[in-house]
């Protein structure tokens, strides 16, 4: 099952800074919800396990990132894919980067697909729980780069 | 079931737990009760996951969550690793291990490289990418989820118009997704559509994907033995003959290397016949580990996900000619049937159908197009009612819309248009046999258990009260003793054809009568049904006949049709039962008559006051059983030597009456004989929920000669619970992404006792002309409540606009469908066309 989500926010640091920190996964990882480790494989590439759970269903996600696409400092998408209790993910995190008064204007998308029998089991529960953790990956982002 | 009204005959035998004492009597015919169920209901069965050998070790499979995509590694190191697993498997080293599995299908079917493990890609969600094998089963588990697999997705093939289309293939190496293609045309389509009063044509309609979900799930234990290079198998496989010619290819191996056992089955209605590809990798696993017995136990959700599910067919661009009294007089139909990622036992599917071709009725002239698919889905198996339900329900939805539409009441049309009782046996369009059957007389005793005429008056008065109440009727028809003659319309070069069951009845040292059937019995009560047939010929009771269950290629007769499938056992295994214990009977006879001193014709069998024994008529001259197995084991010095031949050990081989079809023109008898049911029910549909809820059912059964109507009322029961979950409860639906979305029985809802309505039953015979005690095969059901239920909610619906098109329903379908029907989608569904003169 596909879940999709974007919005836009502002944050008081400098372009630049703010690519910076997308593109470094040693920053930008423990902002993750749930986040357990990180393993940088190299530049583009590393490795994030994640705590995560609905209801009864509990174990650690681990997911392979790639960066696929990086412009500094205007935009910086991500694609990935692993393994979630009970079923596997591919997902997509794109971030472009424009100038705002004040700072800059973070536009982002998301993009993940759930399948397996995790998505039959607790199919309902999925978009609540991504939408709540996205949530928290925002604030933590404008956390951090305000 | 409360209601059930059962009309037994009456019976002068006593009870099968009657004294041995018992007066000669025909217990053919008597409801005796199961001599199963003692065992069972005192959990003293033995089901294949009871079993705990010396060294076992346990498999655990790691199964795709994607429904399609390119496997870009497997790594199974770290679960090697893990304290107390043996082995791992992963495809690439399966594929090195093992041959694919035999193709049934011509052409672009054979290009299909079948491994029982994933190879390069997954194609349905739960496909076996890797198994761990471990000293506990928790280890497996634990095991296999340290297995680390990635994916490369693949966009999956998900309905059976996206397969037409081949823009993405399922197994590119075939260039197409279409694993067959026919036509059955019979009589003269276009002379019937030119002379046609109405001509109604129907939209799309989907027979939906369900699976008879047995009790216990798959389960065997293999053994592949170094030193004597056999592969020994405890299975809960049905089809052990089929399961065995599979596997022997495959696995490199001469067949009589590959020993098959079973014992108490927990429930299979065909869908175990293909478990066989995890058979091949419990024997790989155990070769492997040098030889250790690999025991597999299925869990529900693997069941769900990679067992086998039911065919789902798709209807398309149907049209119906009728004359003016409304008699259907030619179809014209293209049918897509889905048998999932992979055909394994199709595409016989694809012709198997066509056993009941014009369902109960007399239409002449038919013409289907039949395409089978492949999709990324779980494989199709021969599922309760296998592929005539899916043609059954097509014809009672034919029947129902063009009643509705042409405001012909649905039983009326039923009785213009159902084959005569005085036209059986009756000759199908394509060659096919009806043996015996009075549909029009079953649905009046349907209709009068049910009291019909009482709840049209409730209907009328529901209706004027806005309620929607409606009165379906479902006719089906349960074909028998299938000839895999039909096969080669299939292939014309498969290699199969006809039909046989074997038996031995032997008489053992102490004058046991013993009988070891060539059936796999998983509840349908083979042991009693099989001691009331030998209890006839002996002249015995019951319950002095010891009937070995389960199946052993050790031990039992069998032949390469041997199994426990297609309605047949009442035919088939009782045939080959009959004749064993009737050469036995012979042999009893002559050697009776030497230790007597008397003719054969003057002896008869019974039951005296040591034991059963053969007698001389009006004389006080007898010999017991034990006797007569003394002289012929232990003690046979001065035995004559015209009697060197009686061996009390007697094989019997039944071979159906099958001619090979012509398979040129699709013509030829596929199957012996046509058990009958004819149901009705009454539905209501909340105005507020749309919920559907049956308030009436009755449903009527005409098996021929009833062995033991005990156990045909329980078929009866059985099967109608399995229609009437799938009809309103169970789906095996799947979302775009090819997510299973009932995995568990929690979504999946199978019908419990709870969900059951009262069934009010009632019992008709109509002996088979073709079978040597008039009995037919039944038990499957032909899913009557399927049709009957969606009859009625159409019969309930049809006020708003609605047209039935599918064959699962629930609140939230039909409140779709009434909101659809609002909105004009019926008339687009339905289009009728009244030639000058209809009226």
């Amino acid at each position: 099952m596909e879940i999709k989500f974007g919005g836009d926010f502002v944050v008081k640091k400098p372009q630049q800074e703010v690519y910076d920190f997308l593109v470094d996964p040693k920053q930008f990882c423990p902002l993750l919800p749930d986040f357990q480790s990180m393993e940088q494989v190299d530049d583009r590439n590393f490795s994030v396990k994640l705590r995560v759970g609905i209801s009864h269903i509990r174990g650690t996600a681990a997911v392979k990132m790639t960066l696929a696409e990086a412009t500094p400092p205007k935009s910086a998408h991500y694609v990935g894919n692993g393994d979630v209790p009970g079923g596997s993910t591919t997902l997509r995190a794109e971030f472009d980067l424009e100038s705002a008064t004040g700072g800059t204007k973070v536009i982002w998308r998301g993009q993940s697909n759930v399948v397996g029998r995790i998505a039959s089991l607790a199919g309902g529960l999925l978009e609540p729980l991504a939408k709540k953790n996205m949530q928290r990956l925002i604030d933590g982002l404008k956390k951090a780069l305000n | 079931m409360a209601k059930a009204r059962t009309k037994f005959k009456p019976t002068k035998a006593k009870r099968a737990n009657a004294k041995s004492s018992a007066p000669t009597a025909n217990w053919v015919g008597q409801p005796i009760r199961r001599i199963e169920e003692d065992r069972l209901v005192r959990g003293k069965g033995i089901f294949v996951d009871d079993q705990k050998l010396p060294g076992m070790l346990h498999i655990r499979f790691v199964r795709s969550s994607y429904a399609h995509a390119k496997i870009a590694r497997v790594d199974v190191s770290k679960a090697a690793t893990l304290p107390g697993v043996v082995c791992t498997l992963t495809g690439a080293e399966v594929k090195g291990m093992v041959q694919p599995f035999i193709e049934i299908g011509p052409d672009v079917g054979q290009k299909i490289a079948d491994y029982p493990m994933a190879v390069e890609k997954v194609v349905y969600q739960g496909d076996p990418v890797a198994a761990v094998v471990a000293e506990t089963r928790m280890i497996a588990e634990d095991a296999a989820e340290l297995v680390e697999v990635d994916y490369e997705p693949l966009p999956p093939v998900m309905t059976a118009e996206d397969a037409l289309t081949d823009a993405n293939l399922v197994h590119p190496e075939m260039g197409t997704n279409r694993n067959w293609h026919g036509v059955f045309e019979f009589g003269d389509i276009a002379k019937a559509f030119k002379q046609a009063a109405h001509v109604v044509q129907i939209g799309r309609m989907h027979f939906h994907r369900f699976s008879s979900t047995p009790l216990e799930n798959n389960a065997m234990i293999a053994v592949w033995d170094s030193r004597s290079e056999k592969i020994e198998y405890w299975s809960n496989n049905s089809f052990p003959a089929f399961a065995a010619q599979f596997l022997s290819p495959a696995l490199g191996v001469r067949i009589d290397q590959i020993s098959m056992k079973s014992f108490d089955i927990g429930g299979g209605f065909g869908i175990k016949i293909t478990n066989y590809p995890y058979m091949a990798l419990c024997a790989l696993a155990s070769r492997k580990t040098g030889g250790r017995p690999v025991k597999w136990a299925e869990t529900r959700t693997e069941h769900m996900q990679a067992s086998a599910h039911g065919n789902e067919r798709t209807f398309l661009a149907t049209r119906v000619a009728l004359d003016k009294n409304g008699v259907v007089t030619a179809i014209d139909s293209k049918h897509v049937d889905d048998c999932g990622a992979y055909p394994r036992y199709e595409p016989l599917g694809c012709v198997i159908w066509a056993q009941v071709l014009p369902a109960c009725y007399r239409v002449k002239n038919i013409r289907i197009e039949m395409n089978q698919v492949l999709t990324n889905k779980c494989p199709v198996g021969p599922n309760r009612g296998y592929s005539r339900m899916q043609q059954l329900w097509f014809m009672e939805r034919v029947f129902d819309i063009c009643g509705h539409s042409l405001g012909i009441p649905t039983d009326e049309m039923r009785a213009r248009n159902y084959i005569r009782k005085s036209e059986m046996p009756y000759t199908t369009p394509n060659g096919c046999v009806y043996d015996s059957g009075d549909y029009a007389g079953m649905l009046a005793m349907a209709k009068r258990l049910i009291g019909w005429d009482e709840w049209k008056k409730k209907q009328s008065a529901a209706r004027k009260e806005g309620r929607w109440v409606g009165l379906g009727i479902g006719s089906t028809l349960d074909s028998g003793t299938n000839n895999f003659g039909q096969a080669r319309i299939i292939n014309p070069g498969a290699p199969f054809s006809g039909q046989s069951k074997a038996a031995i009845a032997k008489l053992d040292i102490y004058g046991e009568v013993v009988i070891s059937m060539g059936s796999v019995p998983q509840g349908q009560g083979h042991e009693t049904t099989a001691s009331q047939v030998v209890a006839d010929v002996l002249s015995i009771s019951p319950d002095m006949v010891k009937v070995k269950p389960g199946f052993d290629t050790e031990q039992n007769a069998y032949t390469g049709h041997t199994g426990t499938y297609a309605s047949q056992f009442a035919v088939t295994g009782i045939a080959a039962i009959h004749g064993a214990a009737s050469k036995l009977r012979n042999e009893m006879s002559r050697l009776a008559a030497w230790a007597l001193h008397a003719k054969e014709k003057d002896l008869e069998f019974g039951t005296g006051a040591q034991g059963p024994e053969v007698r001389v008529k009006g004389k006080k001259k007898s010999i017991n059983y034990w006797a007569l197995a003394n002289l012929v084991n232990v003690n046979n010095a001065g035995m004559p030597e015209k009697l060197w031949d009686v061996t009390l050990n007697c094989r019997h081989v039944y071979h159906a009456p099958f001619q090979l079809p012509d398979v040129k023109r699709k013509y030829g008898n596929l199957t012996l004989t046509y058990a009958a049911q004819v149901h009705v029910a009454v539905i209501e549909v909340d105005r507020e929920t749309f919920q559907p809820k049956i308030l009436a059912y009755a449903c009527v059964d005409d098996c021929g000669r009833a062995i033991n109507p005990r156990i045909v009322e329980g078929q009866v029961h059985g099967s109608a619970a399995h229609g009437i979950g799938a009809a309103l409860m169970e789906n095996c639906a799947y979302d775009a992404d090819g997510n299973l979305l009932a995995s568990t029985f929690s979504d999946y809802t199978p019908i419990t006792a709870v969900n059951m309505p009262d069934l009010i039953y009632g019992h008709m015979e109509s002996p088979s002309p073709f079978t040597f005690n008039g009995a037919k095969g039944m038990g499957e059901g032909g899913a009557a409540p399927v049709h009957t239920i969606c009859a009625a909610l159409q019969d309930a619906l049809y006020p708003e606009g609605v047209i039935i098109e599918d064959s699962h329903n629930t609140g939230d379908s039909l409140f779709r469908a009434i909101a659809q029907a609002h909105q004009g989608e019926s008339a687009k569904m339905v289009q009728v066309e009244h030639r000058r003169g209809a009226h």
